[in-house]
C-alpha cells in the first residue's frame, strides 16, 4: 500500500498552504500567518471544541467548522474571514460578554487579555444584552496563591484540561452546569497543586489571578527581565516583570525543550524574599561577642587579614563551604581566589552531603536532556520525590505516562504521584539499596530472592513486572535521588545503577538546586589532597581549620548532623557568611557579608542537564549589599592579586578558557556512571521502634520560602507525618502537638496522620529552619530511630523544648 | 395494533417482566438462533437489510452503525444508552419497566454481532422501578446461561452492568454518556473519533438506545424483509392534548392524525393548534401538517424530524409563546456548560422570554429572539443547544402575532380568548403549566 504523501495542501482565504498531514486548520492558517481568534485551545493539550470563536467556513461542508478540530485534508477551501464567519465570531463574543462584566479598567489582564483583544478585532462594539450582568461575592479564594473572579470566567475550561492533562493533579474542576458552570476546586478545599500558577497564564480572561501580583501593576509598567529560576536546580527560564525596582511577579519564560511554557509555584510565587524587610544591606562583625554593623571595608580588611594570617601558618587551612546560589562567574572567582591566592583545595559545594555518602561520589545531574523524558517507555524513581525535589521534571514524566510509559517508584513512603506509579515498591528504610541491586541482577538473567525482597518490604511482583519491562523498554530511565544517595546504601544503589546502565539504562542523578552543577564545573570542589564538605566540617570540629567561608549556604539547619556543625563552627577561629539574610549560620558566624541575590545579578548558571543559561540583573538589591563575585574580587585585591575584570563578560570569557564548551545555550553533559562503588547486600536490622524518615519537600519554611508569604501559608506548620494506627497507640490526633526525640534532643511538631506514610516510620520535611530536623539526625547512624508522644500545649512551652508555631 | 405487534406484545397485559412469562412468550429464541446458526457477520447483515434505525433521536442505520466496529479489536464494549430524558419521550422505560428481557435479549444479539464481551446500560438516575427491573432481568438471565459464560452452549462469553446515571440530559448524548460512564463529568466529546472507533474506555464501542436493542429479537426471528414489510415497526410516545397519551406500536410512516386518532384524538370542542412531532427538540408543525407521515424523510422535508418518535399534541388553549419559554428553559438548566453558544445562548433567551412573559417585552425583542436562535444555529458542540432554535423560529414564524400581543398587551391572547372557567384549576408558578401546556 502507497504511503500517503507526507503534507497536504489546503487554500485559506485564497492563499495555498502547504502542512504536515495531520495537521488542524487552526496551525494550517497560524502557519500562512492568518489570524482565527480562539480561546479555549492551548496548543500544549489536545483541542477541545468548546468556545466556538474559531469557526471557518469548508467548501462542501454544511456547517461552519472549528478550525481547532478539523484537520487539514488535501485541497480543502478554508475561509476565515468570509460575513457568515464574521458573523458567527461576533455572535459568540457577544455571547461571551452577556456575563463578562467589563472591569478591564481594575482587572490584571487588562492589557494582555485574549479577551480584551479579540473583542477589539473581532467583536461587534455593542451589545444587545439590556439584562443586569450577573453578581458575585468575589472574589473566591481557591487556595494560598490563587483567586477566582466568577463573573471573568468564560469557561474556556483550560485550567481545568491543565490539571487533568499537564500536570495530573486534578486541581480544578468544572461544578454545576450550563450558564451557572463555575470552577472550583474538588470539594472547595484550598487548591492542592505544585502547578497552581500556570493556571493563571493560560487563562484568557482575568478570572484566575494570584494573591501576589493581584492589583499589583498593569502589564505596560513592567520590565520584562529574562532570567532563570534559582530553586530547585532545573534552571527553568523566567521573567521577572519589574516595576519601580520591585520584582511585581515571576512568570515562565518559554523554552520548549526545558520547562516550555510552565513553571512550578514554588517559581511562580517563592520570589517575595527578594525585597524582604530584613535583607541585610551593612556588614556584621562579632566584636566583644555581639554582632555589629560595621564598614565593607573594616570587614574586608578584617576578612583578608585572616586569610592572609592562615596562609602564613600554612596551606589548607581554610575550608569554603557553598556556592549553589551563586552565578558560575561568582563561583569561577571564589575557586581563583581561594585555589589560586589562598592556597586550599577545601572547597566544596556540597555542604548538606554525609560523610562518604554517595553524592561525593558521583557527577550530578541528568545524562541526557529533559525533553527526551518523554520518549523513554519506562522511569524508574529511585529515593527521588520527584514532585517535591524536581517538579518541572514531573510534567516530563506525565507525558511519558501519557504515552505508555511505565513508572516505578522505590521510595521508603508512597509518593504524591502514586496513581500514576504502575508497580509502588516501598520498601523499608535503608532497604532501597538491596531492592535495585536485585533488580539490576535481575535484569541480567539472575533469579531475584523473593524472600530478600519480602524482608526488603517489597512484593516480588512487582519487581518481576519491572524487571520484564526494564528488558523490553525503550530508552529506560532512572532518576537516582537525594535519599537514595544519602542513605546508608548510597553506595550500593549506585553499584547496581551502574549495572543497570550497562544494561541500557540511563541513569540520572537528581541532586542539587540552584546553579550546584555550574559550580562543580567552576571548581568549587576539593582540589588535590582537599576535603569535602562533611570532612571540612569533621576537620574543623578538631581545629584544622583558622577560617571556614561559607557562601550561601545554611550549614547550621543544611548540614546532616546539627551537633557536627556546631563542633566545627566552636572550633574554627573565623567563620565568614556571605549571605542575604541573618540565617542560623550567620547568627553565629564572625563576620556576615550581605549578598545580591540571582534577580540582582548579571552573568550565567547551569542547570540539572548542564545547560548553560544566561540570567540578567532585574533590580539593584538593598543599598549597602554587594554581589559575592565583587565581594571576592574585593578580597583578592587585598590579597595582593592584580586581577581586572570589567564585567560578567570577562570573567565568563576567562572560565570558559578553563572549562572547554561553557557556551551560552550549550550542555556541559555530565559524563556516564563510571565508578567502583562498594555493594552492601545486607538489609538493615529490624527495628520495633519508629524509624525517622526525611525528605525534600517544595514547599518548606527555609530562609527564602519563609520570606514569601504566599508560599510559607502552603507549606504549612512544621509537621509530623505519621501513620494513623501509630498515632492511635500514642494517643496522638491529627493537628496535635507531638514531641520527637532520639536521645536527648528533641522537637516538637504537629503530627500529621496520614497513611502516606507506612507504619513502623515517621517522616518529617526538610527546609523547616525554625525547627530543623537535623537537630535529630547524626551522621554516625545513618537509621534514627525515635520515639514520639503527645504533648499538651503548656507543656511544650516550658524551657528547653523546641515549640512549633 | 398491526395484526404482528413486535415490542407491544411482550409489554401489554401483564408484561414479561418475568422470565418464564418471556420464554413463553418466545424469548431468547431469537438470541440462540443467532448464536447457534448464524455467523456474527450475517447477524450484521440482517439488522442492516432490516432497515432498523437508532430509536435515540439521531435515527442513524443500527446495522451501519455495527459496521464500523474495527473487526480486530481485542476490546470492543456494548453500551446500552437508557437515558431517556427527552421531554415527553417514555418508550424505553416503559420497556424496562415491563418487558426488560427484550433488551437483554437484544444486548446478547448486539455482542455476538460486534465481538463484544462486556456491555454497560446506563439508565437513568430518574428510572428506579426500570432500572430495577433491568437488574433483576439480568440477574435470572446469568442465573438461566443465558448471559456469562458459553451462552447456549456456544463459545461465547457476556457480561452485563447496570449502571446508574448520574441524572443530567446531556447523559444521554452518547459521547457524554461515555464521560459519565468513565465517572466523569457528562459532557460530549469531539468527533471523530467517533465511539465506534474509540469509545468506551478508548476501546470501540457500539452504543445504542434501548427500543433499537429491543427491536433485535423481532429482527432475528422475522427475517429483514418481514421485519420492514411492518413499517418497519416503531414506538410512539403520545402526549399532551390527546385523550390517551401513552406507548403507541406503529408502522414508521403512519400520518399524524392518524397516531393522534389512535391516542383518543382531542379533547371535546377542542382544535388542533400545533405538535412537536419526535420530542421537544423537532419543531413545532402546524395544522398544515397533521397528514405528514411519521417517518424520517417526510419529516425532514415538513421542517421537523422523527426524533424519539414522540408526539407532543397541543390544542387552541396552547399559547405557543409559554411552550417555547418553557422548552428553552429546559435547554438551559441542561446546558452541560461545555460550549459557548449553548451556555450563553439558552440563559440569554430565557432571560428575554421572562421579560416577555412578565410584561416587560419590547417589539425588537422578536429580532434579538431571531438574532440568538441564529447565533445558537449551526454553531453548538452538540446537539443540545441546536435543539433550541428550531421551534423558536418556527414559533417565531408560525404564531409571531401570539407574542406580539404578549408584547403589545402583557397579556396571553389564548387566556384571553378562553372562559376563565377553563383556567380555573391551574397550577401556578410555573408559566408551563399556566396555558395547559401539555407535557408539564
Amino acid at each position: 500500500m502507497a504511503e500517503p504523501p507526507a503534507t497536504v495542501t489546503l487554500t485559506i482565504d485564497g492563499r495555498a498552504v502547504t502542512v504536515a498531514r495531520g495537521t488542524t486548520v487552526w496551525h494550517a492558517a497560524e502557519q500562512a500567518g492568518i489570524d482565527i481568534p480562539i480561546f479555549c485551545y492551548l496548543d500544549r493539550m489536545p483541542p477541545l471544541g468548546a468556545c466556538r470563536q474559531c469557526f471557518v467556513r469548508v467548501e462542501k461542508m454544511a456547517r461552519l467548522q472549528t478550525s481547532c478540530t478539523l484537520v487539514a485534508e488535501e485541497g480543502m477551501v478554508v475561509s476565515a474571514s468570509t460575513p457568515d464567519v464574521r458573523g458567527a465570531q461576533e455572535r459568540n463574543l457577544e455571547f461571551l460578554l452577556i456575563n463578562h462584566p467589563l472591569d478591564c479598567p481594575i482587572c490584571d489582564k487588562g492589557g494582555e487579555c485574549p479577551l480584551q483583544d479579540q473583542t477589539f478585532a473581532y467583536g461587534s462594539g455593542r451589545s444587545r444584552f439590556v439584562e443586569l450582568k450577573r453578581d458575585f461575592a468575589k472574589p473566591v479564594s481557591l487556595g494560598s496563591v490563587l483567586v477566582l473572579d466568577r463573573e471573568r470566567c468564560i469557561l474556556c475550561w483550560r485550567c481545568v484540561r491543565f490539571g487533568e492533562i499537564v500536570a495530573g493533579d486534578d486541581a480544578l474542576k468544572g461544578f454545576e452546569r450550563g450558564f451557572q458552570t463555575e470552577i472550583n476546586t474538588p470539594f472547595t478545599q484550598p487548591v492542592r497543586s505544585k502547578f497552581i500558577g500556570n493556571t493563571i497564564s493560560i487563562c484568557p480572561v482575568g478570572a484566575l489571578t494570584s494573591r501576589t501580583y493581584r492589583f499589583q501593576a498593569r502589564p505596560w509598567d513592567n520590565d520584562a527581565v529574562p532570567s532563570v529560576c534559582n530553586h530547585c536546580g532545573l534552571g527553568c527560564t523566567v521573567w521577572l516583570d519589574v516595576r519601580d525596582q520591585t520584582v511585581a511577579r515571576v512568570r515562565p519564560r518559554e523554552t520548549p525543550d526545558l520547562n516550555d511554557i510552565w513553571l512550578c509555584d514554588l517559581g511562580q510565587f517563592g520570589f517575595e524574599w527578594l525585597h524582604a524587610k530584613d535583607r541585610l544591606t551593612r556588614p556584621l562583625v562579632r566584636k566583644n561577642g555581639q554582632l555589629v554593623e560595621t564598614t565593607w571595608d573594616e570587614a574586608l580588611d578584617l576578612v583578608a587579614a585572616r586569610l592572609a594570617e592562615s596562609r602564613q601558618r600554612g596551606a589548607g587551612r581554610v575550608g569554603v563551604l557553598g556556592g549553589a546560589r551563586l552565578t558560575n562567574e561568582d563561583n569561577f572567582l571564589l575557586r581563583r581566589v581561594f585555589r589560586e591566592i589562598v592556597g586550599t583545595p577545601h572547597l566544596d559545594h556540597r555542604l548538606d552531603a554525609r560523610p562518604g555518602s554517595a553524592s561525593l561520589q558521583v557527577a550530578w545531574g541528568l545524562r541526557g536532556p529533559l525533553a527526551a523524558i518523554p520518549e523513554s517507555s519506562l522511569l524508574l524513581l529511585v529515593g527521588c520525590d520527584i514532585t517535591e525535589e524536581y517538579p518541572i521534571a514531573w510534567l516530563r514524566m506525565k507525558q511519558a505516562v501519557d504515552h505508555g510509559a511505565q513508572l516505578y517508584a522505590i521510595h521508603p513512603k508512597p509518593l504524591e504521584i502514586h496513581r500514576f506509579i504502575t508497580g509502588r515498591l516501598i520498601h523499608s528504610p535503608g532497604a532501597e539499596g538491596v531492592v535495585l541491586a536485585q533488580i539490576a541482577n535481575a535484569v541480567r538473567g539472575q533469579k531475584p530472592d523473593a524472600k530478600v525482597l519480602q524482608e526488603a518490604g517489597v512484593d516480588p511482583a512487582v519487581v518481576a513486572g519491572l524487571v520484564a519491562r526494564l528488558r523490553a523498554a525503550a530508552r529506560p530511565m532512572v532518576f537516582i535521588g537525594k535519599n537514595a544517595l544519602e542513605g546508608p546504601a548510597g553506595t550500593t544503589v549506585l553499584h547496581a545503577a551502574q549495572r543497570l546502565q550497562a544494561a541500557g539504562c540511563m541513569i540520572h542523578i537528581m541532586r542539587g538546586k540552584g546553579n550546584a552543577v555550574g559550580a562543580a564545573l567552576m571548581g568549587v570542589l576539593p582540589g588535590p589532597g582537599g576535603w569535602t564538605a562533611p570532612e571540612m566540617i569533621q576537620q574543623a570540629a578538631r581545629g584544622a581549620l583558622d577560617v571556614l567561608y561559607v557562601l550561601g549556604g545554611d550549614p547550621a539547619t543544611e548540614v546532616g548532623d546539627a551537633h557536627a556543625w556546631a563542633a566545627a563552627r566552636e572550633h574554627t577561629p573565623l567563620v565568614v557568611v556571605h549571605d542575604l539574610f541573618l540565617t542560623a549560620t550567620g547568627r553565629d558566624a564572625d563576620v556576615v557579608l550581605p549578598a545580591l541575590t540571582y534577580a540582582e545579578k548579571h552573568g550565567t548558571v547551569c542547570n540539572l542537564e548542564g545547560r548553560v543559561q544566561q540570567i540578567e540583573a532585574a533590580v539593584r538589591g538593598p543599598a549597602g549589599a554587594r554581589g559575592d563575585g565583587a565581594i571576592l574580587l574585593e578580597l583578592a585585591a587585598r590579597l595582593g592579586a592584580e586581577w581586572s575584570y570589567g564585567g560578567w563578560e570577562e570573567i565568563f570569557a576567562d572560565a570558559r578558557a578553563a572549562v572547554p564548551g561553557l557556551e551560552i545555550g550549550a550542555f556541559r553533559t555530565p559524563p556516564p556512571l563510571q565508578g567502583d562503588w562498594p555493594a552492601n547486600g545486607a538489609l538493615p536490622a529490624r527495628s520495633a521502634d519508629l524509624v525517622l524518615i526525611t525528605g525534600e519537600v517544595l514547599f518548606d519554611r527555609g530562609s527564602m520560602t519563609a520570606r514569601s508569604p504566599a508560599i510559607a501559608d502552603l507549606a504549612g506548620p512544621p509537621s509530623v507525618w505519621v501513620h494513623p494506627a501509630d498515632a492511635a497507640s500514642r494517643g496522638l490526633v491529627d493537628g496535635a502537638l507531638a514531641q520527637l526525640s532520639v536521645g536527648a534532643a528533641g522537637l516538637v511538631l504537629r503530627a500529621r496522620l496520614t497513611e502516606e506514610v507506612p507504619p513502623g516510620r515517621v517522616y518529617v520535611p526538610r527546609g523547616y529552619d525554625a525547627v530543623p530536623v537535623n537537630r535529630l539526625l547524626s551522621w554516625d547512624q545513618p537509621l534514627v530511630t525515635v520515639s514520639l508522644r503527645a504533648i499538651d500545649a503548656a507543656a511544650a512551652a516550658g524551657p528547653g523544648s523546641e515549640v512549633a508555631p | 395494533m398491526p395484526a404482528e405487534s413486535v415490542l407491544m406484545r411482550f409489554v401489554e397485559g401483564e408484561g414479561t417482566a418475568d422470565l418464564d412469562a418471556y420464554v413463553q412468550a418466545g424469548g431468547y429464541e431469537a438470541a440462540r438462533h443467532a448464536l447457534t446458526t448464524l455467523t456474527p457477520e450475517s447477524v450484521i447483515d440482517i439488522v442492516d437489510q432490516s432497515g432498523l434505525r437508532g430509536k435515540g433521536g439521531a435515527g442513524f442505520p443500527t446495522g451501519r452503525k455495527w459496521k464500523f466496529i474495527p473487526k480486530g479489536a481485542p476490546v470492543k464494549y456494548v453500551v446500552v444508552n437508557g437515558d431517556e430524558a427527552e421531554p415527553c419521550t417514555f418508550k424505553d422505560h416503559m420497556l424496562l419497566e415491563r418487558a426488560p428481557h427484550l433488551l437483554v435479549e437484544g444486548i446478547i444479539i448486539t455482542a455476538y454481532a460486534v465481538g463484544a464481551h462486556t456491555a454497560y446500560a446506563y439508565v437513568r438516575r430518574e428510572g428506579y422501578l426500570a432500572r430495577e427491573r433491568l437488574r433483576q432481568a439480568v440477574a435470572v438471565a446469568y442465573e438461566r446461561g443465558f448471559l456469562g459464560r458459553k451462552i447456549f452452549g456456544t463459545d461465547m462469553d457476556l457480561d452485563v452492568v447496570v449502571h446508574t446515571g448520574a441524572g443530567a440530559y446531556i447523559a444521554g448524548e452518547e459521547t457524554a454518556l461515555l464521560e459519565s460512564l468513565e465517572g466523569r463529568r457528562a459532557m460530549p466529546r469531539q468527533r471523530p473519533p467517533f465511539p465506534a472507533v474509540a469509545g468506551l474506555y478508548g476501546k470501540p464501542t457500539v452504543i445504542n438506545n434501548v427500543e433499537t436493542l429491543s427491536h433485535l429479537p423481532a429482527v432475528i426471528r422475522l427475517g429483514p424483509e418481514a421485519y420492514r414489510s411492518l413499517g418497519p415497526p416503531a414506538l410512539f410516545s403520545v402526549s399532551g392534548h390527546v385523550r390517551r397519551p401513552g406507548v403507541y406500536e406503529l408502522p414508521l410512516g403512519t400520518p399524524m392524525h392518524e397516531l393522534i386518532e389512535h391516542a383518543g384524538g382531542l379533547r371535546e370542542g377542542r382544535r388542533f393548534k400545533a405538535a412537536f412531532p419526535g420530542g421537544s427538540s423537532s419543531a413545532i408543525l402546524t395544522a398544515e401538517h397533521l397528514d405528514v407521515p411519521m417517518d424520517y424523510e417526510p419529516l425532514r422535508v415538513a421542517g421537523s424530524m422523527l426524533g424519539s418518535a414522540s408526539l407532543i399534541v397541543m390544542d387552541d388553549t396552547t399559547c405557543i409563546v409559554r411552550v417555547v419559554a418553557r422548552a428553552v428553559g429546559f435547554y438551559k438548566e441542561e446546558s452541560c456548560g461545555k460550549c459557548t453558544p449553548c451556555r450563553e445562548g439558552t440563559y440569554w433567551l430565557s432571560l428575554v422570554f421572562d421579560r416577555i412573559l412578565h410584561g416587560r417585552g419590547r417589539m425588537e425583542d422578536l429580532d434579538l429572539l431571531a438574532h440568538i436562535s441564529k447565533g445558537l444555529n449551526g454553531t453548538c458542540f452538540c446537539l443540545l443547544g441546536e435543539s433550541v432554535p428550531p421551534s423558536l423560529d418556527a414559533s417565531l414564524q408560525h404564531f409571531r402575532h401570539e407574542y406580539e400581543y404578549h408584547i403589545g398587551t402583557g397579556r396571553c391572547d389564548v387566556e384571553d380568548r378562553l372562559p376563565p372557567q377553563h383556567f380555573a384549576a391551574r397550577s401556578t408558578g410555573d408559566p408551563g403549566a399556566a396555558a395547559g401546556t401539555p407535557g408539564a
